[in-house]
């Protein structure tokens, strides 16, 4: 079992006195799930110890944080329930708060640790903690939707803690900026929305505008927006933090406005705001080192070979993918490579197409995948065909189908296509945008083109934690792709499981689709997707845990009789808690 | 001024009794060409006061060489061989002559199905859209409108059968309305004469001329004759004179009709074509042309021919005005409006004073009231060139940016419903308008950019309502009624029945969009190179017409078709096209002037058509030239219209203009739009509106930022507002057409509506301010009526509001009431 930090706090009984006579087993009506919906503030400086009240539901008797392998120290002050606002009156769960006091070394790495909350009813969800090496200010108290009332920013590099607390709310922050600086400002949302971690449609979606007082012949005062940033997008994948980079033209006092997208707002409609000088990248979360098999960013390495065929379950004994470069040549003309070989470039030229040729001495099965290394769709939409040397297309990225709901044919752009080749012979790889018009040096593209390897895909295990009550069980989804015609198996086994937690093989429901209408050769975009379930049962007798335990499933290939690589762990923090 | 004016109109003496100066004949020379030619002439006088009138029946003509033509009826001359001669007209002493040549006259012209069947059938109306040549045809029987395709018409008289209108297949047996064995039997001419049943009445009696030469064409053996083309010239235009023809009430003119073919000879059609009035309580016009003028106003005479149609203005016009004033010209518009006034007896209101140009101006620039403070400093000052300076100075303030980004986002439309089910794409959208205006984008890159877009970018939003791409014809119509000012959607199912525009037109136009597709969220034009299908699924992109069920190739209107080259986007050179048009900046000058005018020089704006003609086309030609000749600069046109003295006029009316709602004689009063509306409301009394998301439930629920104006807000369907549902805001679910009727709603919202009531009795209004400052009761009433009127009250008003005041004894009540009377007023609701 990995090291973790696991701090109880009694001083949380001892804050909430009154809150203790209601902690015993007797005055427990029902078990709320425990569930952390926000925190604020959530973020602070290394080195600093400060305060943060997590908002969320079945938390009242939460008894201590959580933390993973983190160098934190976080315990709790006090926990209360919520009074009721317009905003929470309609539901039916009441609403609590802990407040947690933070202690961060100052060596403590800039970045985001997650934290779940400890109750008698099991372990929360996680929530995110960011340590920045800023100094850190907080939005103070009261309304800042005037330029009056606007929060002072004397002084950057700077985060603020801030929220938007109410619908329609917006914050004003005033600031000085010389001519030709540059600044960079960035809003991240404590509720992540579509492409943050646990994201979604409801979550806190920040934009950002930078005004100028300069006022108008009708309005002296008025504000003047001389940039703004919303991300144009909500799609999965996607953050929607606002991030601004502004050169001023002229030096003065401007004014900065944080709100939501559409004025929504509420208790967990928290934000930090960086204002940094010069120009500084998205504070984009590190990708999770999961394998992703058919997005158009992930890196199609050079050992790209020995990556799958590691996934398959074989030894690591392939050679390396030459890389050549593609150019905007007519077919004949067309530079030549030899399989398997990545090709790169960038489409510099509207309309541009470039080709290369290769030559297959025999039927062979391949895999084209497709990485845009800069520009991605839906800005760079890289289409790649693969002609013969009739100029006939064989295989293109372009999966054809037609829509289940609308009957109407769709199109779509994937990173990765199979295709059985039969025929010898030359062909041709030819590679353009979608558009006719656009281009630009952001559109580089990384073809592979390589033998089909058998391998397993992307493995998700549905699970964040596990509570569970003795006597019940609850059953995890292991869902894994099978890549290139895998025809093998995989192994999950569970590690680390409390006392009196059984983990056992199972098979849930899984209810009959209808086929596509016209799916299209599918099998050449798609992967065949199965799921594996694994049941977690607690012995009617298994005694409540009083902390977290860091159950473990592994997922491995097997080959052949043989055990492969552990391709995915998942950790799941696991209890068992008292009968209500 | 005003008085001056009344004191002519009223001085019998100033008109009475204009002497004739002199006689003109029209036309001055004619040639007549070919057996059986006929040419009309005119006779027009002129007077001492300057009018002219139409003297044609009153007056003698006579031939000066008899032998060589003969008088068919009044002043018009039928050939009867070779020669030159004098054809004179005299009346009152005065004599006019046209000189005439007659060639050919022993050389029948061939037969020709369309010059000859096809203009009776024009002239009669038997093929006008509430006849035949609607989109069903009428009784079985389909002939195209106005003769505009005489060979279907030919076949569907000769072989007969019943058209249908989503293809060539015919229903039915196939009678033919011709009977070669009996030909006086022929359905062609029983129906028209009423000799058996006929719906749409008796067209020609039996041997009328028409009836002849239909029975003589049958007994001929009905054929198609020789075919206009090659080697027979086309009818290519109609000219009629007067374009435009002024008469006082109860006065008469003649239309003469020319008509233009492609080898540039002219031939007389004034009898050869279809009259018909647009207004019937304005002037009237009789089947050979002769219009009446019945009241005072303007209307438009339509003439039909085969295949072609033209229309003639009719001013209705009152008594002359001795000693005209000599209006002066400030720009480019003013000449052709003044020149028209005159002509038509109307005198120009006086320019308007300060605060009344400067409220107009600041609505109408940037969809705000001008600020009491402003008011009053504009009315003190004494700047030559004020008014030009407040121009320049509204056109570059943000409140032009959001003003005209909020028109644009009408006309573009930017809307969730419309635009696809996410209203980020919305906000791109709109963004983009945002930014091309504040950056004064010329107006052909920004309806190149949006025509041709692909991608992700902002322009290319409008392609997916419902994230999914519309039908080519949907979308080719929009393209063409918001930068040609035209509406095509008629033609999509049949050829246009009121215009030249036909189905294979429309077809042709909508071809440039039949490859758009989209990837995922991106718009792109599908290769021509490359099938919509794959070896996967079966696929065709290819447009089909729906009746011909033949594939459509992209052609412009003016005919030409275009080969789309693989791996581009044709939109582009449809954008081209477009955009260097004349039709468009035509469309986009005449958009911009409605706005300024409550009216399009053509009007509706978007609904450009023969039949719609334009009041001043001299000064829409004009603007045009302007527009293009500043880069299609929308700033400087708008300039140019607030700097013209016919945009400055006052509101009020003078003896002669009071009638006139079409000339530009006076400021005409426009309601405000609902949104410019609520926000001048918010801005008389001081407190803001709140405008929480149309969702109401979940987390959905927000609102937009404390102070956000209604012009701001980027999507009318992202929030909801009683008020501007009740006063209209369109939902641009289709380009929008916003109502000016009043209705119940609107005066029970005034009565108690939050957007009235509430606000006066708000706490921080300007009202509460003003009386928490100890201000007097004229200063309120003085700051209110600034600020709600852009004047200060009349010392009378404010002797009465003051007497009023005093009255009802509650003086918070009192002026909160006086509050509500100057926002429920006409005079604030409008633009004057």
């Amino acid at each position: 079992m990995r090291s973790l930090w696991l701090v109880f706090s009694l001083a949380g009984y001892i804050f909430a006195g009154g809150i203790a006579a209601q902690t015993t087993p007797k005055a427990r009506v029902a078990r709320i799930e425990p569930k952390a919906l926000s925190v604020h503030p959530f973020t602070g400086q290394r080195g600093a110890t400060f305060v943060m009240a997590v908002r969320g539901n079945g938390l009242r008797e939460a008894t201590g944080v959580f933390l993973d392998d983190s160098p934190l120290k976080l315990t709790i002050e006090g926990t209360e329930a919520e009074p009721p606002s317009e905003s929470t009156a309609k539901s039916k769960v009441p609403f609590d708060l802990v407040r947690l006091r933070v202690e961060t070394a100052p060596d403590v790495a800039p970045g985001r640790y997650l934290f779940r909350l400890v109750t008698p009813h099991g372990v929360s969800n996680a929530l995110p903690l960011h340590i920045t090496e800023y100094p850190i200010a907080s939005e103070p108290k009261g309304a800042h939707e005037t330029p009056e009332a606007a929060v002072a920013v004397d002084k950057f590099p700077v985060v603020f803690n801030g929220g938007i607390f109410r619908r329609g709310e917006s914050d004003y922050y005033a600031f000085h900026a010389a001519a030709g600086q540059m600044v960079t400002f960035e809003a991240i949302s404590g509720l992540p929305s579509i492409g943050g971690p646990g994201g979604n449609a409801r979550g806190f979606d920040p934009s950002l505008s930078v005004y100028e007082p300069s006022g108008s012949w009708f309005d002296p005062k008025r504000l003047n927006r001389i940039a703004f940033n919303d991300e144009p997008l909500w799609v999965s994948g996607r953050l929607t933090d606002a991030h601004l980079v502004h050169k001023f033209e002229k030096t003065g006092r401007y004014l900065l406005r944080v709100e939501a997208f559409s004025g929504q707002g509420g208790p967990d409609y928290s934000y930090h705001l960086k204002i940094l000088p010069g120009i500084a990248p998205q504070d984009v979360e590190p990708a999770a080192g999961d394998w992703n098999e058919r997005g158009f960013q992930r890196r199609l390495s050079a050992d790209r070979l020995n990556e799958l065929a590691a996934r398959g379950g074989k030894p690591r004994n392939k050679k390396s993918v030459e890389t050549y470069r593609a150019a905007a040549v007519p077919a004949a003309e067309a530079g030549a490579f030899k399989l398997p070989g990545t090709l790169e470039g960038s489409l510099g030229q509207p309309g541009e197409a470039h080709r290369a040729r290769f030559q297959l001495d025999g039927p062979q099965d391949i895999a084209i995948e497709v990485e845009t290394p800069a520009t991605a769709p839906p800005l760079f939409n890289p289409v790649v065909r693969l002609l013969d040397t009739a100029g006939q297309e064989v295989a293109t990225n372009v999966f054809v189908g037609v829509g289940d709901c609308s009957g109407e044919m769709s199109k779509s752009l994937q990173a990765k296509t199979i295709i059985p080749l039969r025929d010898a012979g030359g062909y041709t790889v030819e590679i353009r945008d979608t558009t006719s018009d656009l281009a630009e040096p952001g559109f580089r593209y990384r073809v592979q083109v390589r033998p089909q390897i058998p391998h397993v895909g992307q493995i998700s295990i549905d699970v964040d934690h596990v509570n569970l009550v003795p006597g019940d069980a609850q059953m995890v989804r292991v869902i894994f792709d099978r890549e290139e015609d895998y025809r093998g198996a995989i192994a999950v086994t569970a590690e680390s499981l409390p006392p009196g937690v059984q983990a056992s093989a199972g098979a849930d429901f899984e209810p009959d689709k209808d086929p596509p209408r016209f799916p299209g050769k599918r099998e050449r975009y798609t992967a065949r997707t199965e799921r594996t379930v694994v049941v977690f049962t607690a012995d009617a007798d298994a005694a409540p845990t009083a902390h977290p335990w860091i159950a473990r499933l592994a997922v491995r290939p097997i080959v052949d009789g043989k055990p492969g690589e552990i391709l995915e762990t998942k950790q799941i923090p696991m209890m068992v808690v008292a009968k209500p | 001024m005003r008085s001056f004016f009344a004191l002519l109109l009223v001085s019998g003496a100033a008109w009475a009794d204009p002497r004739l100066v002199s006689l003109k004949t029209v036309p001055a020379e004619a040639t007549l060409t070919g057996a059986g030619a006929t040419q009309q002439f005119l006779a027009i006088a002129t007077y001492t006061d300057g009018s002219e009138r139409d003297v044609t029946v009153e007056s003698e003509w006579k031939v000066s060489d008899p032998a060589l033509a003969a008088i068919a009826g009044p002043a018009r001359l039928a050939a009867i061989a070779d020669g030159s001669l004098t054809f004179t007209a005299a009346i009152t002493g005065k004599r006019a002559h046209s000189a005439v040549r007659i060639q050919n006259s022993h050389t029948a012209r061939p037969f020709n199905f369309s010059r000859d069947i096809g203009a009776i059938l024009t002239k009669r109306g038997c093929n006008g859209a509430a006849c035949h040549g609607g989109v069903k045809g009428a009784g079985g029987l389909k002939l195209s409108a106005n003769a505009l395709y005489p060979k279907d018409d030919y076949e569907w008289i000769v072989k007969g059968g019943e058209y249908q209108v989503l293809t060539n297949e015919v229903k039915g047996d196939r009678i033919p309305r011709v009977n070669l064995e009996r030909p006086e039997k022929s359905l062609l001419l029983l129906k028209p004469t009423m000799m058996t049943p006929h719906g749409g009445g008796e067209r020609f009696e039996k041997d009328s001329e028409d009836y002849r030469t239909i029975l003589e064409w049958v007994k001929s053996g009905a054929p198609y004759g020789i075919e206009a083309g090659a080697n027979e010239p086309v009818l290519t235009s109609l000219e009629v004179y007067p374009p435009v023809a002024v008469m006082p009430v109860g006065g008469a003119r003649r239309l003469l009709v020319t008509a233009r073919f492609s080898d540039s000879h002219t031939e007389d059609f004034t009898h050869q074509v279809l009259y018909a009035t647009n207004n019937a309580d304005v002037a009237t016009v009789s089947a050979d042309g002769v219009a009446g003028a019945k009241r005072l106003g303007e209307t438009a005479i339509l003439i039909r021919a085969a295949g072609q149609v033209a229309s003639a203005g009719v001013g209705v016009i009152g008594p002359p005005i001795p000693n005209y004033p000599d209006v002066p010209r400030w720009n480019l518009i003013d000449e052709p409006v003044f020149s028209k006034l005159e002509k038509f007896r109307i005198i120009p209101s006086e320019v308007s004073g300060d605060n009344e140009f400067l409220r107009r101006v600041c609505l109408d620039l940037t969809g705000t009231p001008p600020p009491p403070e402003r008011a009053r400093q504009f009315a003190a000052s004494k700047d030559p060139r004020k008014r030009e300076k407040v121009v320049d100075a509204l056109i570059a303030s943000p409140e032009f940016v959001d003003y005209w980004t909020f028109r644009f986002s009408d006309i573009f439309r930017v809307a969730i419903f419309a635009n696809g089910l996410t209203p980020k794409w919305s906000q791109k959208y709109w963004e983009w308008i945002r930014w091309s205006i504040e950056t004064n984008r010329p107006y052909d890159e920004i309806a190149r950019e949006r025509l041709s877009a692909q991608g992700y970018g902002p322009a290319s939003r409008h392609f997916l309502p419902y994230n999914q791409i519309g039908p080519p014809a949907d979308v080719m119509a929009e393209e063409v009624r918001v930068f040609f000012g035209r509406r095509l959607d008629c033609a999509q199912c049949h050829n246009h029945p009121y215009e030249n525009w036909s189905q294979d037109q429309f077809w042709g136009m909508a071809a440039f969009f039949s490859r758009l597709f989209k990837m995922g969220t991106v718009v792109f034009d599908h290769p021509t190179n490359m099938e919509l299908g794959s070896k996967d699924v079966n696929g065709k992109i290819e447009l089909v017409h729906p009746r011909t069920k033949a594939a459509v190739r992209p052609a412009l209107l003016d005919g030409s078709r275009f080969n789309p080259i693989a791996d581009s986007n044709p939109r582009k050179e449809l954008a081209r096209w477009m955009t260097s048009h004349p039709y468009f900046a035509e469309a986009a000058v005449n958009r911009i002037w409605g706005q300024f005018f409550g009216r399009g020089i053509v009007d509706p704006v978007d609904d450009f058509r023969s039949t719609n003609p334009a009041t001043h086309p001299e000064l829409l030609a004009a603007l045009a030239k302007d527009f293009r000749d500043s880069g299609y600069d929308l700033r400087h046109l708008m300039k140019t219209i607030a700097m013209s003295r016919t945009y400055q006029l006052t509101n009020r009316a003078n003896a002669t203009n009071r009638e006139d709602l079409t000339n530009y004689s006076r400021s005409l009063p426009r309601p405000l739009d609902a949104e410019v509306l609520l926000d001048a409301v918010v801005a008389v009394t001081g407190v803001p509106e709140t405008f929480a998301t149309a969702v109401t439930e979940g987390s959905a629920v927000g609102q937009a930022p404390a102070g956000t104006r209604a012009i701001n807000l980027k999507d009318p369907d992202m929030y909801f507002s009683r008020f501007l549902e009740l006063y209209g805001r369109p939902n641009r679910g289709a380009i929008p057409e916003r109502g000016d009727k009043p209705n119940l709603g609107q005066a029970l919202h005034m009565l108690a509506g939050a957007s009235y009531v509430d606000r006066l009795s708000a706490k921080d209004s300007r009202l509460a301010r003003l009386l928490e400052s100890g201000a007097s009761d004229a200063k309120i009433i003085e700051e209110f009526y600034l600020a709600a009127l852009g004047r200060v009250p009349a010392q009378e008003e404010t002797l009465e509001l003051q007497r009023i005041l005093a009255k009802r004894g509650d003086r918070e009540a009192g002026l909160r009431e006086f509050a509500w009377a100057l926002i429920s007023s006409r005079e604030f609701a409008e633009n004057h």
